[in-house]
C-alpha cells in the first residue's frame, strides 16, 4: 500500500507559563505598548467577570457564562481581528467582544434578560451571543461568502468550544469553507469540558485541529493561554484568508477555571487537583511576567491599572442597573420590519396586561 | 417532579435492562436538573452515557437503538435545542414502524425541558409542542405533577413507539408531591380531571396548571365552579373527556404558555365545534402566549399569561 | 453538592459578621429568597440565595466572622440554567379522576341538568326574543333546538319550511276515514289560485269600495261585458292610478299606458283569468272576438300561458252567477280589481222633478241597477283615487249607450 495523504498538526507557543520566552517573537511583539494594550484588556475583562458572577450570585444578573482563564485567548483572537472583520461568538468569549467595542452594560442586559444587550452600538455587524451550539459557524461561513461575493476584504471569525465541535453544524461549516476557499477563520476553544463532559469523551481525534484535514484546511494548534501566539496564530490564519487562501481552524488550548455557568457545580465532576494545575499556569500569570521581564510594568502600575477596572466595571453595573424594565411593546417592535395588522390587538393585550416589574 | 423523574428511571431500569439514557450531561453529572442523578452510579457507563454533544446524533443513534433491541431514554437538554434532532424525529422515528409495514419500530422516549418562566438564559424556554403533535406516529406528552410525571414516564418507556416527553422546567420543583415508587404506570391517550366544576371547562396543560388552578380558586369565590382538565397527553388528544365536559358546563377556556396561531389550543377548539357545538354556551375562549418569540426574561412573566388573564376569559364566556 | 462562598459585598469588603440564617438545613430554597443577613464595616446586608435547591450545611454560625470567599452554606443545588421556584413547603394535594376513555366513575354533579342543545344561532335569537330554550319543542329528531323552532315558539312567521310541524289541517286530512272522502292533490289551476290567492294574502292592503250603477235608462239591452269593459276605459282615462304595477320592495309602480285586462273565467275545472291585451284601442267587435276566443279556449283548457299573464287591471263578473256585493282579491302586481255582481230590480227613491216650493214629491220606483265592488291595493291606492275611478266607471255605466 502507499501512502497518499499524510497530515500534520502543528503547535505553536510563545511564552511558556511562567512568562519566559520559548518561541521566536512575532513582528508585532516589537511594539511592546500593543502588549501592554492585551494585558489591560485581558485584566478588565477578568475584573469585569467576577464582578459579574458577583452580580448573578447577589440575585441582580441571570444565568452567567464565566470565561475565567480564557483571557488570552480571547484578547488575543481580539486583537489579531481588524474592525471591519465580522465575530461568530459563541456566549463566553466577553474578551474579544470588549477588544471589539461591545460594552460592559450590553453583555450585562443580555445575560441579564434584555435584548437590547443584543443592539451593540459599535460592531453593528458583528452576531449576537449564539446559544444553540455550532449553528454559528455556518453563519461565519455565509458572512464569509457574502464578503467573498460583494468582494469586500473582510474575514469572518468563528468560536466553538470543545463540545461545539461534535455538532454536525461544525463539520459542514468546515467543509462548506474549504470547498469555497471562504474568507474565514474557525477558533476552537478547548477548555477541556463541555458542562460535565471531557473532551475524551466527545472524540477519539488526537487533537481538535486535525478535523481540519477532512474538509481539506489548514488546522493548527496554539497554546490559549498565550496572548502572543493566540495573536500571531489567528492573525496569520486571517491574512491567508484575506489573500484569498481559504480558511484556516485553530485550536486554542487552555482550561475552564470556573463553572460552566454561574448555575453549574463542575465539583462535581471534576477534581480540585485538576482545578488548581490549570490555575498554575493561567494566562494573566505569564504575561504580567513577561512585561515586567521587559521593564515596562510594575507593581504601581498594576495597582492602578486594577483601579481604573474597578471603575469601568463599576460605572458600567450603575448604567446595567439603572436601566428600565423594557415596556411589553418591545416583544412586538422587532417581530418582522413592520408589525402585521392581526397583531396589533395582541400588542395591546400584553400593553393592559403588563407587570409593573420584572420578574414574578 | 424531578426527582419523580429520576425515580421512574430508576424503577424502569432496574426492571427492564433494554433500557438506557443517553445524552450530554446525564451521567456524571445527573442531567442540567438532575432528572438522571444517581443512575450512572447504578447502572453503569453503557447504560447512562454522555453523548458527544450533537442532538441529531442524540436522536439518530436513538432510533439505531431502538430498531435493535434496546429502549432508549434520550434527553435532549432544552426544547430550544431540540431541532437539530427534528430531522431524525420526523423523517425516522415517527415513521419507523409504518414505512416497514411493522417490521421495524421504535421504542424511544426523547425527553426535554419545556417552557420558561425560570429567569434562563436566551432559547431556554421554548414551548413548541404544536409542532410535534402534527407530527403523525409519535405521541407528545406533557406532565403536570410529580406524580403524573412518575406514572406518565414509566408508561412511556413501556410504550413500543416514539413519545416526547416534555417536562414543563417551571414545575421541577414547584410541588412537593409524595410518589410512590411501585412501578405502577398512567394510562395514556386520556386526560386527567383535576378538578370538577359545573360552570365553566378549563383546559390546559404542563406549567400553566399553577396559574390555572390560582385563578379556579379566585373564581371560585366568585361564585364560578370550573372543572378543570389536564391533557397530559397532548397528541393523540383524548377529546372525548372535554366534550363531556363541555356538556356539562357548557364553557370552554383553553389555556397554553405556547404561541396562539395554530398552538394546540386551535386544535381543541375546532373538535370542540365539530363535536359540541350545540353544547355551547358562549365562543370558546383561548389564553396563550403572543405570537411573538419568547422573550428573554425581564419580560417572560408578560409573555406567559398571568392568573388575570385566565379570569378574565372565564368572565367573557359568561358576558351577554 | 456546591459549597457557596460570601460573595464580595461591594467597595472590596474583606469581611462580614453573621447576623442572622433565614434558611437551616434541609430546607429548600428558590433564587433570591433571602437567605441570610450579615454585617460588614458599613451595613447589614442580606444576602439572597444564588441558586434554587437543598441547604445541606450552614458554614457559619451568626456571630462568626466571615471574610469574603470563605464558604457560606452548602447546597444541593441541581441546576445549571436558570432559577426555578421553590418547592413549596406544602404538599401538592390532588383528588384527580382519569378521562373519559378508561371508564370515568361518579356521574356529573347533580346540579349539572341536562342543557339544552342548541344551534348557536337559535341561543342567541332565544335569548333576544326572550324566549326559554328549555321551553321549546324540537321540530328534528335530534333535540336540537334550530332557529326555526325559536321562531315558531314566538310566534313569527317564518318561510315554510320542510321540518315545519303538520297543521290542524294536514293532521284532519291524513287521519281522514276513506268514507269521508278521497284526498285530492290539488294540481294545475287549482294549486296556482292556491299560490296566487295567498300571495295576495300574504302581500296586499285590500280595501274595497262598493256603490251601485243605476243603468235603466240603458236603451238596448247591452252586453254586459263590453259596457263593463268601456266604463273601464273611461275610468282609466279619469283616474288612471288604478292602471298600474306596483313593486313593494322597490317602492315604486309604473301607470301602464295600456289596458290589459284580466278576466275572470269560471270552468269545470277551475278559476282561469286570461288576458285581454289593449283594450282600449279595440273596437266593440274585436273584443268581442277577443273574450269569445279566450273563454273557449279556457274551458277547452288551451289558454297560452302568455294569456295569462302581465295583465294590468283585473274584472270578475261574478253576477253572472249570485252575488251582489263581493270582496274581490287584488292580484300583484296588478292594484285593482273591479267586481259587477247580479244585475236586480231594486227600488229606489226617484227624486221628483222642480225645486223648491212647486216641486213634485220623490217617488219610489223599481229601477235596474248593477252592483260594484272595486278592490284596490291601499299601498299605492288612495281612498280617493279608487272612488273617482268608481266614480267614472257608474257614470259611464248609467249612460244610456
Amino acid at each position: 500500500m502507499k501512502t497518499v495523504a499524510e497530515f500534520s498538526i502543528r503547535y505553536r507557543q510563545i511564552m511558556g507559563p511562567d512568562g519566559s520566552v520559548v518561541g521566536p517573537l512575532p513582528k508585532f511583539a516589537e511594539d511592546v505598548s500593543c502588549i501592554v494594550d492585551m494585558y489591560r484588556a485581558m485584566t478588565l475583562v477578568r475584573v469585569f467577570d467576577t464582578k459579574a458572577v458577583n452580580l448573578q450570585r447577589t440575585g441582580l444578573l441571570g444565568t452567567y457564562p464565566s470565561c475565567l482563564g480564557h483571557e488570552a485567548a480571547h484578547v488575543g483572537i481580539g486583537a489579531a481581528m481588524r474592525p471591519e472583520d465580522v465575530l461568530a461568538p459563541v456566549y463566553r468569549e466577553f474578551g474579544t467582544q470588549l477588544w471589539r467595542g461591545v460594552s460592559m452594560t450590553e453583555i450585562l442586559a443580555y445575560w441579564g434578560g434584555d435584548e437590547r444587550g443584543n443592539d451593540f452600538a459599535v460592531p453593528r455587524q458583528d452576531f449576537a451571543w449564539c446559544v444553540p451550539i455550532a449553528t454559528q459557524t455556518l453563519h461565519a461561513a455565509g458572512a464569509a461568502m457574502a464578503f467573498k461575493i460583494r468582494k469586500e476584504p473582510r474575514c469572518a471569525l468563528a468560536y466553538i468550544g470543545d463540545g461545539g465541535t461534535s455538532e454536525g453544524a461544525f463539520y459542514e461549516a468546515l467543509n462548506l469553507a474549504g470547498s469555497r476557499a471562504l474568507p474565514a477563520v474557525f477558533v476552537i476553544v478547548n477548555n477541556g469540558w463541555a458542562i460535565s463532559v471531557p473532551v475524551a469523551a466527545q472524540t477519539a481525534a488526537q487533537t481538535l485541529a486535525q478535523k481540519a484535514i477532512a474538509a481539506g484546511i489548514p488546522g493548527v494548534q496554539v497554546d490559549g493561554n498565550d496572548v502572543l501566539a493566540v495573536r500571531e496564530v489567528v492573525g496569520d490564519a486571517l491574512d491567508a484568508a484575506r489573500r484569498g487562501e481559504g480558511p484556516t481552524l485553530v485550536e486554542a488550548l487552555t482550561y475552564r477555571l470556573s463553572d460552566h455557568t454561574t448555575a453549574d457545580d463542575a465539583s462535581r465532576y471534576r477534581s480540585a487537583r485538576e482545578v488548581d494545575a490549570a490555575w498554575a499556569i493561567e494566562p494573566l500569570i505569564r504575561i504580567r511576567r513577561f512585561l515586567i521581564d521587559a521593564g515596562v510594568w510594575d507593581a504601581a502600575k498594576e495597582a492602578l491599572l486594577l483601579e481604573e477596572c474597578a471603575a469601568k466595571v463599576e460605572a458600567a453595573v450603575t448604567g446595567y442597573l439603572a436601566a428600565a424594565k423594557p415596556s411589553t411593546d418591545a416583544m412586538f417592535d422587532h417581530l418582522f420590519a413592520e408589525l402585521p395588522e392581526h397583531l396589533h390587538e395582541q400588542r395591546l393585550t400584553a400593553r393592559r396586561y403588563g407587570s409593573k416589574h420584572s420578574g414574578h | 417532579m424531578v426527582e419523580a423523574i429520576a425515580l421512574a428511571h430508576g424503577w424502569e431500569m432496574q426492571h427492564d435492562p433494554d433500557v438506557v439514557v443517553i445524552g450530554q450531561d446525564v451521567g456524571a453529572n445527573g442531567g442540567v436538573f438532575r432528572a438522571t442523578a444517581g443512575l450512572q452510579e447504578r447502572f453503569g457507563s453503557e447504560r447512562v452515557q454522555d453523548t458527544p454533544l450533537a442532538e441529531a446524533t442524540i436522536a439518530g443513534m436513538a432510533v439505531g437503538m431502538a430498531t435493535h433491541g434496546l429502549k432508549p431514554v434520550a434527553e435532549i437538554q432544552f426544547m430550544g435545542f431540540l431541532y437539530p434532532a427534528l430531522d431524525q424525529i420526523v423523517n425516522h422515528m415517527s415513521r419507523m414502524r409504518n414505512r416497514t409495514r411493522g417490521r421495524l419500530s421504535c421504542p424511544v422516549v426523547v425527553r426535554t425541558p419545556h417552557g420558561g418562566g425560570i429567569h434562563a438564559p436566551e432559547h431556554h424556554s421554548e414551548s413548541t409542542e404544536t409542532m410535534l403533535c402534527h407530527i403523525p406516529g409519535i405521541r407528545v406528552l406533557c406532565p403536570s405533577s410529580p406524580v403524573r410525571a412518575y406514572g406518565l414516564l414509566l408508561a412511556a418507556i413501556r410504550d413500543p413507539d416514539p413519545v416526547m416527553f416534555l417536562e414543563p422546567v417551571r414545575l421541577y420543583r414547584a410541588m412537593r408531591q409524595e410518589v410512590s415508587d411501585d412501578g405502577r404506570a398512567l394510562p395514556l391517550d386520556v386526560c386527567f380531571i383535576l378538578r370538577e366544576g359545573s360552570d365553566v371547562t378549563i383546559v390546559t396543560w404542563g406549567a400553566m396548571i399553577l396559574e390555572t388552578l390560582r385563578a379556579v380558586a379566585l373564581l371560585e369565590e366568585r361564585h364560578i365552579s370550573a372543572e378543570v382538565i389536564d391533557v397530559a397527553t397532548l397528541s393523540p388528544i383524548d377529546i372525548g373527556t372535554i366534550l363531556e365536559s363541555v356538556a356539562k358546563t357548557g364553557r370552554l377556556v383553553i389555556v397554553h404558555e405556547a404561541a396562539r396561531n395554530v398552538g394546540l389550543g386551535a386544535e381543541i377548539a375546532a373538535q370542540v365545534a365539530e363535536h359540541g357545538l350545540y353544547d355551547l354556551q358562549a365562543p370558546i375562549q383561548r389564553v396563550t402566549g403572543f405570537d411573538t418569540v419568547m422573550p428573554l426574561f425581564k419580560l417572560e412573566h408578560d409573555y406567559i399569561p398571568g392568573v388575570q388573564r385566565i379570569i378574565d376569559a372565564v368572565e367573557l364566556t359568561f358576558a351577554d | 453538592m456546591s459549597t457557596f462562598r460570601l460573595p464580595d459585598l461591594g467597595e472590596g469588603l474583606a469581611e462580614a459578621e453573621i447576623v442572622e440564617w433565614h434558611v437551616k438545613a434541609g430546607d429548600h430554597v428558590h433564587v433570591d429568597q433571602p437567605m441570610v443577613s450579615v454585617e460588614t464595616a458599613k451595613a447589614v446586608v442580606e444576602v439572597p440565595a444564588p441558586f434554587s435547591g437543598i441547604v445541606t450545611a450552614l458554614r457559619a454560625a451568626p456571630g462568626d466572622i466571615v471574610p469574603t470567599g470563605a464558604p457560606l452554606i452548602d447546597f444541593d443545588s441541581g441546576t445549571v440554567v436558570g432559577s426555578m421556584p421553590a418547592t413549596s413547603e406544602q404538599e401538592f394535594v390532588e383528588s384527580v379522576t382519569v378521562g373519559r376513555s378508561r371508564g370515568r366513575s361518579g356521574q356529573p354533579r347533580g346540579g349539572a341538568e341536562s342543557r339544552s342543545r342548541a344551534l348557536p344561532a337559535a341561543r342567541a335569537l332565544a335569548k333576544r326574543l326572550g324566549v326559554d330554550l328549555a321551553a321549546i319543542q324540537t321540530a328534528g329528531d335530534s333535540g336540537v333546538v334550530t332557529l326555526d323552532d325559536v321562531l315558531r315558539h314566538a310566534n313569527i312567521s317564518a318561510p315554510p319550511s320542510p321540518a315545519a310541524p303538520p297543521s290542524a289541517a294536514a293532521r284532519a286530512i291524513a287521519a281522514a276515514d276513506p268514507a269521508d272522502g278521497t284526498v285530492e292533490p290539488l294540481r294545475g289551476v287549482r294549486r296556482a289560485m292556491a299560490q296566487s290567492m295567498s300571495m295576495s294574502r300574504d302581500q296586499v292592503a285590500g280595501s274595497t269600495v262598493c256603490d251601485d250603477a243605476d243603468i235603466h235608462h240603458w236603451t238596448v239591452r247591452a252586453d254586459y261585458m263590453l259596457r263593463l269593459m268601456r266604463a273601464m276605459i273611461c275610468a282609466w282615462r279619469a283616474e288612471p292610478a288604478l292602471n298600474a304595477w306596483y313593486d313593494s320592495a322597490s317602492h315604486s309602480r309604473i301607470l301602464v299606458a295600456h289596458i290589459d285586462l284580466a278576466i275572470a273565467v269560471d270552468t269545470p275545472g277551475g278559476l282561469i283569468v286570461p288576458v285581454l291585451r289593449n283594450i282600449e284601442k279595440k273596437s266593440p267587435g274585436e273584443l268581442r272576438e277577443d273574450i269569445a276566443r279566450q273563454k273557449e279556449a279556457a274551458h277547452r283548457r288551451s289558454t297560452q300561458p302568455e294569456d295569462l299573464r302581465d295583465f294590468t287591471l283585473m274584472l270578475s263578473n261574478f253576477g253572472t252567477l249570485a252575488g251582489r256585493y263581493g270582496i274581490p282579491l287584488v292580484v300583484p302586481p296588478a292594484v285593482a280589481i273591479l267586481g259587477a255582481g247580479k244585475v236586480r230590480e231594486d227600488a229606489v227613491v226617484v227624486p221628483g222633478a222642480g225645486t223648491g216650493a212647486g216641486a213634485a214629491a220623490a217617488t219610489v220606483q223599481a229601477h235596474r241597477r248593477m252592483p260594484l265592488s272595486l278592490s284596490f291595493d291601499h299601498r299605492c291606492i288612495t281612498g280617493g283615487e279608487a272612488c273617482r275611478f268608481l266614480a267614472a266607471v257608474i257614470a259611464d255605466l248609467e249612460k244610456p249607450d
